[in-house]
């Protein structure tokens, strides 16, 4: 005779997991979770273990930037739960949509000092868009519908749920058919779309500034669509990278603190900005007061709060991009303007050439981009790579190029690409990578390894914090402080530790027959490209200033 | 400095207050005063808030107003 299994917490949550179409998931074990990991047994949801909590956070960030779908990651009570925070914070500032579960101490224990007990509901406030704490079994199943119509409602964001390992066990009956729909809660204002199309009609020298929103939106059809039918002249932020088609006459490329010169510039003469699911961000405008000087503002978003926090705007249109942006598909009578910025797009296009033996890096990875298969993703670290990749590879949609932007997190780049691997198996996932963020999250080679992820991994290696050197050789007085990492390890060894293959080069004369013999290995592969550690990100403005007064060399 | 009273009503859910003064100090608002109750019938709490800072208010009831379990942040220009 068999005894049927009552369900559990646990098994509720895979019970919920699988009806949002949950199949993967990134994660790792311990005390306060064991009844959640004893639940995936019986599971149809895969599990892919990490090597850390914040490489499993990276991977589920990956994972919903490559796909589109959320993000799910699993820690323990604790140090496992704090673990977490860094992608956490990531996905908040990059408006990703992810769902944390963290294992609790039980309900009787909670506040008590616990072993491996940490409020993490409190720490939460500051790094998800919302956060529970089940302390009821009868809230679970709602609570985790919540959950992830929060993390992808409106502008997407990070939720986490805290569940004590009491509750986790105790037999529980569902009671919900349907899922939980949330209405907007925050009732936008009218779109201003007359006083848009009026200023649109009236202005001689628009600018479409395209932001990460338009690919949150999956609103790149529209995008492209508004962009032909007014003949205006774009610029993109970092995350927004992908959304322009990047064959648009014109397109003018990344603006900001290393943005393209025609951007820039363009923008700075420009006398109508239309902000499209961009929030005006520190990096991309400046010195804020003098961006965009004579530009009034038209600005789309779905989040009331972007709305004149940074820059007032003349015309705010809220809501859908779906909607809003075929509404103000209008032809402009610009010409003469998109003459203007076509002539600066051509003078000022980037330039090869390069003196001497050295590997120029700008040029790797411009090679890598026009070589690697259609639909390749490519995910980066924080640093000189991170912008030289922003620069020089050419991305047809922003699932196309991860890359951590609001936060900036060194370490992202491995996991990343590990979870866009896991959504993407069939296509060729790049992570591009500096030898200072490379070994703050390392250890996920083994998760490439365990998994056997053909992820391509191209190690920029300075054997310096590039950046950060670049910034003390210029507003530091050349006072190098902890930059210099000259005793990293034999990165060929260590990759071939995780029995990953690897090549190290250090002259121009290797990089096109290393990049070919990367692209075309079946499994993982990691290439080092040792360069001089001299080189600069070029253009670059200077903190405080306004974006025409960029440097072009020291 | 610039003073302001807002009136905000909230479900009464877990870390509600929490949220709210957290988003208060992150925006750059210090506070003042502040005095909260909840209607144990309608599980719905209402909190005053008497907040000052040099930024417009509009910034800090946008970021209020986002909160998931937040009804309605209303301001009292009578309190500057």
């Amino acid at each position: 005779m068999t005894t049927e299994k009552k369900l559990t917490g646990a098994g509720l949550l895979f019970n919920v997991l699988e009806q949002h179409g949950v199949e993967h998931v990134f994660g790792y074990p311990g005390g306060a979770i064991m009844p959640i990991y004893d639940a995936l047994y019986d599971s149809k949801v895969e599990h892919f273990l990490c090597r850390h909590e914040q490489g499993a956070a990276f991977s589920a960030v990956g994972y919903a930037r490559a796909s589109g779908r959320i993000g799910v990651c699993f820690a323990t009570s604790g140090p496992g739960a704090t673990n977490l925070i860094t992608g956490l914070a990531d996905a908040l500032a990059d408006s990703i949509p992810v769902v944390a579960i963290t294992g609790q101490v039980a309900t009787a224990a909670m506040g008590s000092d616990a072993f491996q007990e940490i409020d993490i509901f409190g720490l939460s406030l500051a790094c998800t868009k919302h956060s529970f704490q089940v302390t009821d079994i009868n809230d679970l199943e709602k609570v985790l519908h919540q959950a992830f119509a929060i993390a992808l409602e409106g502008r997407q964001g990070p939720v986490l749920v805290d569940i004590p390992k009491d509750i986790q066990i105790t037999e529980v009956n569902r009671y919900l058919d349907e899922l939980v729909n949330l209405k907007n809660k925050v009732k936008l204002p009218p779109a201003n779309v007359g006083s848009a199309i009026a200023l649109l009609n009236q202005a001689k020298q628009p600018i479409l500034y395209v932001g990460g929103g338009v690919g949150m939106a999956n609103a790149i059809d529209e995008l492209r669509d508004f962009a032909k039918i007014t003949g205006l002249p774009s610029v993109s932020t970092l995350k927004g990278l992908g959304a322009i088609d990047p064959e648009d006459e014109n397109y003018l490329g990344m603006l900001g603190m290393h943005g393209t010169k025609a951007a820039n510039i363009a923008v700075q003469e420009c006398d109508l900005l239309i902000a499209v699911g961009a929030r005006f961000d520190d990096r991309v405008t400046g010195k804020l007061n003098e961006f965009a000087p004579h530009a009034k503002v038209i600005h789309f978003d779905i989040d009331t709060a972007e709305i004149n926090k940074r820059r007032i705007a003349d015309a705010s249109i809220l809501g859908d991009l779906k909607v809003n942006l075929p509404a103000l598909a209008i032809p402009l009578a610009i010409t003469p303007w998109q003459a203007v910025c076509q002539e600066m797009d051509n003078n000022f296009a980037w330039d090869y050439n390069h003196p001497g033996e050295s590997i120029f890096a700008p040029a790797v990875l411009n090679e890598i981009s026009n070589k690697m298969p259609k639909n390749s993703c490519v995910t980066t670290d924080v640093g000189q790579h991170q912008m030289w990749a922003a620069q020089h590879m050419v991305f047809d949609d922003p699932s196309n190029f991860l890359t951590s932007a609001g936060m900036g997190t060194m370490g992202f780049g491995i996991p990343a690409a590990v979870g866009a691997q896991v959504s993407r198996p069939t296509d060729c996932i790049i992570a591009v990578s500096g030898d200072g963020s490379f070994m703050m999250n390392v250890q996920e080679l083994s998760t490439i390894k365990r998994f056997q992820l053909p992820v391509k991994i191209v190690l920029i290696d300075n054997a310096k914090l590039g950046m950060v050197r670049q910034w003390q050789d210029l507003f530091f007085n050349g006072r190098l402080s902890e930059t210099d990492l000259a005793d990293n390890p034999d990165f060929i060894m260590l990759a071939n530790a995780f029995d990953i293959k690897a090549k190290m080069i250090t002259k121009k004369s290797q990089v096109s027959a290393a990049i070919e013999e990367m692209l075309e290995h079946d499994g993982p592969y990691l290439l080092q490209v040792k360069i001089d550690a001299q080189e600069n990100v070029w253009p670059l403005v200077p903190p405080n200033t306004a974006n025409d007064k960029m440097m072009e060399s020291s | 400095m610039n003073n302001y009273q807002l009136m905000i009503t909230a479900d009464d859910k877990q870390v509600v207050l929490e949220r709210i003064l957290q988003v208060t100090r992150y925006r750059g608002f210090l506070i003042s005063g502040m005095n909260a109750k909840v209607n144990t019938g309608t599980n719905i709490g209402t909190i005053e808030l008497l907040v000052r800072s040099e930024r417009p208010i509009e910034l800090l009831v946008d970021q209020i107003n986002k909160l998931i379990d937040i009804k309605e942040v209303k301001v009292d220009n009578s309190a500057s």
